[in-house]
């Protein structure tokens, strides 16, 4: 490893926030677009968990060319990543990890776009629908396969970013960085949306015992819930054996993860408060009434929690390379 | 066309700063800020940058200095008899370039005569070349929000002209011309100090990143002059990494299937209820 290497200086609340940004909206997609393709199509209840998911992912990865675009030195030149500046042809370099990545985004975008549009019709949001005809289910299905893969590329590329450089850190931390971003990615995608469909179930409940006739919508039930805790609950091992292993792996080199601030951010934060704390309250939470599920206060806690150390895992390691 | 490159040889380097000076006038590079104070009584700016690395007065490569000279003190162990080694960094110009590799905008590329060049008009200023330097070369530059290096004069040796800084060398320790050449030159003058009694004499960068372009003759360990033992041009690793990521990927596809496949099955084929929610 180098001694003489250089600092990129990327700000934390751009390039350490789209990090997060981008891993929570793939995560979110990638579940919308399983229960798309693989659930039942006739379930109503799928569906609010699948248009929850999507709803979430697409405004999400909006953000995400903001941040980017503004560390950038030279912003008004992004399209540059997308296009040759002389010929105006496309260019790819998938040498480097950030020329696929680009790509990956935008394409992720814009199916995240499509499925949320597609959505919006079909909920009956949206009036006009060009190729309203086209909105039947074989597109949303294209839409979620390849907007899935391209997530998953938006979720983990990042962390191939980071270890493809020169930086001791970083490099010493080769290849474990883009998994654990993904699985990050996952548990926080699947936290966004256990959140909001949580909140919908507290909601819903709260119009039944205030005798409000009917429902307005599908509710969400305590068994739709179960999955994304059992989700959880092995992506936040994989997780913690991740994060211990990028230490371990890095060796002589794991300094900035020891020692100070960011030490603090990475082990109080994204290790305890972000995964083992949601682990706890996964297995041993307090389930009302016999149910599989949480309580809702205490499964808003652990989602907020997830989200947490998902923010500090992103900025920690980013930062640590900077140091 | 074969590839032009410089042969520094520490060995013979008296540590004038000439080439940093003709670096500086030729390609019209400001002084470094940080580096001056205004001082109100002398009525000009002052120098401020001591860096306490002996005669040291760039400290690093950056945006604005493409050649920094590298005082090395060593002391016998009763500190009674002391010498320096010097060496002049700079660029590299690498025959597998971690910049030219990451640029995502094509802004970094290779000229007809071997030298890695960025081309101002295009660079977006991600900088991401920056880290992907083994050596820490180029830099951001705050004013124009573009990275800048060395470009091996690419404007002079395009002119049948030599670099800047090798002309201006007095000892001939800096050389241009042709790599080959210059290896051939550095292996003779190898053996010859070898011969002498520099047994810890060598030359770094024949193989390190597939080839240096600029490459040096040490009279010890290359740590000793700062540089890296082992440089590895990060995309070495760039398969590996990938492989493990998609790998990832695929285990956590299966997570979910497993999670949500079982019990949204189960889940499904109920009808709707809408009255108990305890």
């Amino acid at each position: 490893m180098s001694p003489e290497t250089q600092s990129p200086q990327w700000m934390w609340y751009f390039i350490g926030l789209y990090f997060f940004v981008g891993g929570v909206s793939a995560g979110a997609y990638f579940l919308g677009s399983l229960i798309e393709l693989f659930g039942n199509p006739a379930s109503e209840r799928q569906r609010v968990i699948s248009r929850t998911a999507y709803y979430i992912a697409f405004p999400l990865i909006l953000i995400a060319p903001v941040l980017l675009i503004g560390d950038l030195g030279q912003p008004l030149r992004f399209w540059h990543l997308m296009l040759r500046a002389d010929s105006k042809l496309p260019i790819l370099n998938l040498q480097s990890p950030m020329s696929v990545g680009s790509w990956a985004l935008l394409v992720y975008g814009a199916m995240a776009f499509a499925s949320f549009y597609d959505n919006l019709v079909a909920d009956g949001r949206v009036r006009f629908a060009p190729l309203a005809g086209l909105y039947n289910r074989i597109p949303r299905k294209i839409y979620a396969a390849v907007g899935s893969v391209a997530g998953f590329f938006v979720a983990g590329y990042t962390g191939v970013l980071l270890n493809i450089t020169a930086r001791p850190f970083w490099a010493a931390t080769d290849p474990l960085v883009g998994f654990l971003f993904m699985a990050s990615a996952g548990s926080t995608g699947a936290a966004a949306v256990y959140i909001a469909l949580t909140l919908r179930r507290l909601a819903a409940r709260r119009r039944v015992q205030a005798g409000a006739a009917g429902a307005a919508a599908a509710p969400v039930l305590a068994a739709d819930l179960e999955p994304f805790e059992h989700y959880d609950r092995l992506l936040k091992f994989v997780e913690l054996g991740l994060a211990v292993a990028i230490v371990v792996v890095a060796g002589s080199y794991a300094a900035p993860l020891l020692r100070g601030p960011l030490a603090l951010m990475f082990w109080l934060g994204a290790v305890g408060l972000g995964t083992v704390l949601p682990i706890a309250i996964n297995w041993f939470g307090n389930r009302p009434g016999g149910r599989t599920v949480l309580a809702p206060w205490l499964a808003l806690l652990m989602g907020l929690l997830v989200l947490l150390g998902g923010a500090l895992l992103r900025i920690s390691i980013v930062q640590a390379g900077q140091l | 066309m074969s590839p032009k490159g410089m042969f520094v040889d520490t060995s013979i380097c008296t540590g004038c700063k000439a080439c940093q000076v003709a670096c500086k006038q030729w390609n019209g590079l400001a002084a470094e800020p940080q580096d001056f104070r205004f001082d109100a009584a002398q009525g000009h700016p002052v120098a401020v940058n001591f860096t306490g690395k002996s005669y040291d007065n760039t400290g690093r490569l950056t945006a604005t200095n493409w050649r920094h000279v590298r005082f090395i003190e060593v002391f016998s162990p009763d500190r009674r008899e002391a010498h320096w080694y010097f060496s002049s960094d700079s660029c590299k110009h690498c025959a597998d370039a971690g910049c030219l590799n990451n640029c995502p905008t094509g802004a970094i590329t290779r000229t007809d005569l071997g030298n890695v060049v960025v081309d101002q008009a295009t660079c977006i200023g991600c900088k991401y070349c920056i880290p992907s330097c083994p050596w820490g070369v180029i830099s951001f530059n705050e004013s124009t929000g573009t990275v800048w290096k060395c470009t091996l004069c690419n404007d002079r040796i395009h002119n049948g002209l030599g670099t800047a800084c090798a002309k201006a060398c007095p000892t001939g320790s800096i050389r241009f011309g042709e790599v080959a050449d210059l290896r051939a030159a550095a292996a003779a003058r190898l053996a010859q100090l070898q011969s002498q009694g520099y047994r810890t004499a060598n030359i770094y960068g024949l193989t390190e990143a597939a080839g240096l372009n600029v490459f040096y003759l040490f009279l010890d360990r290359p740590s000793v002059y700062g540089q890296p033992e082992n440089p590895v041009v990060p995309q070495q690793r760039l398969d590996t990494s990938a492989l493990v990521t998609v790998g990832g990927a695929l285990a956590l596809g299966l997570a979910a299937l497993v999670s949500f496949r079982e019990r949204g099955q189960k889940a499904g084929s109920e009808p709707v209820e809408v009255h108990h929610e305890s």
